[in-house]
């Protein structure tokens, strides 16, 4: 069983860096267990990344306006497409994973998506904002305690 | 005063969010109505005392969608600031990347972004208006194709760029590996299936799209028409090319008006600030701002696939030239004003840039070991331009004698267009709201217009397509916002 953890931002654009900074926190402790990828691409251009894996967690920033900065959502990919939010970048996976399908590529059977309210992802240059920055830390403990479930369920596991 | 209901799509497929801004006037109708496109915020204070020679790596992470261009662009701005000529083996080297990047991201845009509303068909209802719908209309085997051929090409990318999202290979004065001749078979091979591809999404745009009146009719109303100058970059017999060339710019009866090199583009185009926004428009200098309207009398101009169609006499291959021809006298002459005609302009160019893509993969000089030129004079200024999917974009660094940044200007394609494309929000917008009536199929009209530029707001926010809330904000005549209106 193959798993991906794709943390996905533009690292230089303020809090959309999020998805990013959480993949190389982690790294190192799921190697072995999970492949890590960081990209900036969007959209379809995932697709190649997501194919071949049987399990996916992926780390993004979002923007409801309905959580303060900071704040961890957890989703199955089937409430993704329910969560109308002007995401910047999970809001096609749905259809990535419906494109996939017929296409015979292999998208995960099982994907989560921690999704973090962000403050400012558009200022070039800048830092993390400080509640975004605060959520790193609880981001990777997530994707790793995931990588673990999965790994432990074995390639039988649900 | 009353502001009109509108309810509004999101943008779907697009990079980034897009407002619109609609002033009316005191009948209640549109006084007029722009499309704010995000600039890159704090992006020149941002890579200011950083070195220049990182800005290929820095920019190339502006967009996601695009970083080639801007990899490329970054690269050419350092040959100018450190004064060295590439040897020219890394200059076929690098047009090489550049035609394996061009084929790739047209592609993706055709099938994925534009295609849905082309090939599924502007009345289709809205779920199937993706790439399920086109792959539904044209099979799983173009599926299949599309993305096993830009996966074969990313692959290439990544091999002789180092990486297929973010390359690292430009360098001032040249390139920073030589391709082996494993490396070259490959892409001969990679090449010869993106020119099958590439007369293979003629074929499909030519089955699905101008088989049916409809769509034809679509593309060549006024609706979508605007009567505008176009610019792009043309080599040395004028045909579009993409790495490197002359700036031409031919008015809207398709005369040539002006070539220069890219280095002078302060001496040609100018920035208009609206008063109410930062939002900045680009424009002619040698014609001047006269608002947002057609004609010869206004600098507004065009950029990206159906303006460099337009700016150039022709394709330099002959499997494009030959769809080149079929475009223009389909479309009854050049220049093409049909802003829908971008999509199959941008099939047109993939034909080239596969070609050129296997012109350059025979070339025995790229596997030359004289890939750079060491620059040794003291950096001051330079300037790189390249056409991008979606346009000419141009870099400009200053640099103290150290070759830290001190400055940096960068216009993106997308803001060559962003008057053109606020035209087309405008003409949408006068006929959706007409006395406070709004009919919300018109939306749809919007939406296709300006997806058809294809442009990229990736450049200031980074994000993905997907729902995207459409934000309008209701001006009364006195500039006030009186209305807000998001779907979410």
């Amino acid at each position: 069983m193959r798993t991906l953890v794709l943390g996905l931002g533009n690292e230089l654009a303020g809090d959309d860096a999020v998805g990013v900074l959480v993949a190389r926190a982690v790294r190192e402790d799921v190697a072995g267990a999970a492949d890590v990828v960081e990209s900036s691409a969007s959209g379809m251009a995932l697709l190649e990344i997501f194919a071949g894996y049987d399990r996916a967690v992926v780390v993004d920033s979002v923007r409801t306006g309905r959580n303060p900065p900071g704040t961890v959502t957890e989703l199955a990919l089937a409430d993704v497409g329910r969560v109308v939010a002007p995401s910047l970048h999970h809001a096609g996976l749905p259809e990535m994973a419906a494109v996939a399908e017929p296409l015979g590529l292999g998208f995960p059977a099982k994907t989560r998506v921690l999704a973090v309210e962000v403050l400012d992802p558009y200022t070039m240059g800048a830092a993390l904002s400080e509640p975004v920055a605060g959520a790193v830390g609880e981001l990777a403990r997530r994707v790793r305690d995931q990588v673990e479930r999965w790994a432990s369920e074995g390639p039988a596991g649900e | 005063m009353t502001a009109t209901e509108i309810l509004i799509d999101p943008i779907t497929r697009l990079e980034g969010h897009g407002k619109i801004h609609i002033f009316l006037d005191e009948a209640g109708g549109v006084d007029r109505a722009f499309l704010q496109i995000p600039e890159l915020r704090g992006f020149e204070k941002f890579v200011e005392g950083r070195r220049a020679e990182d800005m290929p790596q820095i920019t190339s992470r502006i967009c996601g969608v695009c970083p080639t261009a801007h990899h490329m662009a970054a690269t050419k701005a350092l040959d100018d600031l450190y004064k060295v000529d590439p040897p020219a083996a890394a200059k076929k080297i690098r047009e090489l990347v550049y035609s394996i990047f061009m084929v790739e991201d047209h592609a993706l845009h055709f099938f994925f972004l534009g295609g849905p509303d082309f090939v599924v068909g502007p009345a289709a209802p809205k779920a199937e208006r993706n790439i399920l719908g086109v792959i539904g209309k044209v099979g799983l085997e173009v599926g299949r194709e599309v993305i096993a051929v830009r996966k074969q090409l990313r692959e290439l990318m990544g091999q002789i760029a180092g990486r297929a999202i973010h390359p690292v290979f430009g360098l001032p004065g040249g390139v920073s590996k030589t391709l082996s001749p494993e490396l070259q078979s490959d892409l001969t091979a990679a090449a010869a299936r993106a020119v099958e591809f590439g007369t293979f999404a003629l074929e499909v745009f030519r089955n699905v799209v101008l088989s049916n009146s409809e769509y034809v009719e679509m593309i060549t109303s006024e609706a979508y028409t605007h009567r505008t100058y176009y610019m792009g970059l043309v080599d040395r017999a004028s045909k579009v090319t993409f790495y490197d060339g002359t700036l031409r710019v031919v008015d809207p009866d398709g005369r040539e008006f002006l070539t220069f090199d890219p280095r002078d583009y302060l001496g040609h185009i100018a920035e208009h600030v609206e008063p109410w926004s930062y939002m900045k428009f680009c424009f002619l200098k040698d014609v001047g701002w006269k608002g947002f309207t057609d004609g010869a009398e206004s600098g507004v101009y065009g950029v990206a696939p159906l303006a460099r169609l337009n700016a150039a006499d022709g394709m330099a291959t002959p499997l494009a030239q030959e769809a080149y021809e079929e475009f223009v006298s389909t479309l009854g002459g050049k220049p093409v004003h049909h802003t829908l005609a971008n999509h199959w302009a941008r099939i047109v160019e993939l034909v080239y840039a596969a070609e050129r893509m296997s012109e350059l993969a025979a070339d025995p000089e790229i596997l030359s070991s004289e890939v750079r030129t060491l620059p040794t004079a003291t950096p001051d200024e330079g300037i790189g331009v390249v056409e991008a999917p979606r346009g000419t974009l141009i870099h400009h660094y200053r640099t103290d004698e150290r070759g830290l940044i001190t400055k940096a200007n960068l216009i993106v394609a997308t803001q060559n267009n962003a008057a053109r494309i606020a035209m087309s929000v405008d003409k949408a917008a006068r006929r959706l709201i007409t006395g406070g009536e709004v009919d919300e199929g018109l939306l749809n009209q919007v939406e296709m217009a300006f997806r058809a530029y294809d442009p990229c707001y990736g450049c200031a926010t980074h994000s993905l397509p997907g729902q995207m809330p459409l934000i309008v904000q209701i001006h009364d005549p006195g500039g006030e916002v009186v209305r807000e209106i998001r779907r979410d």
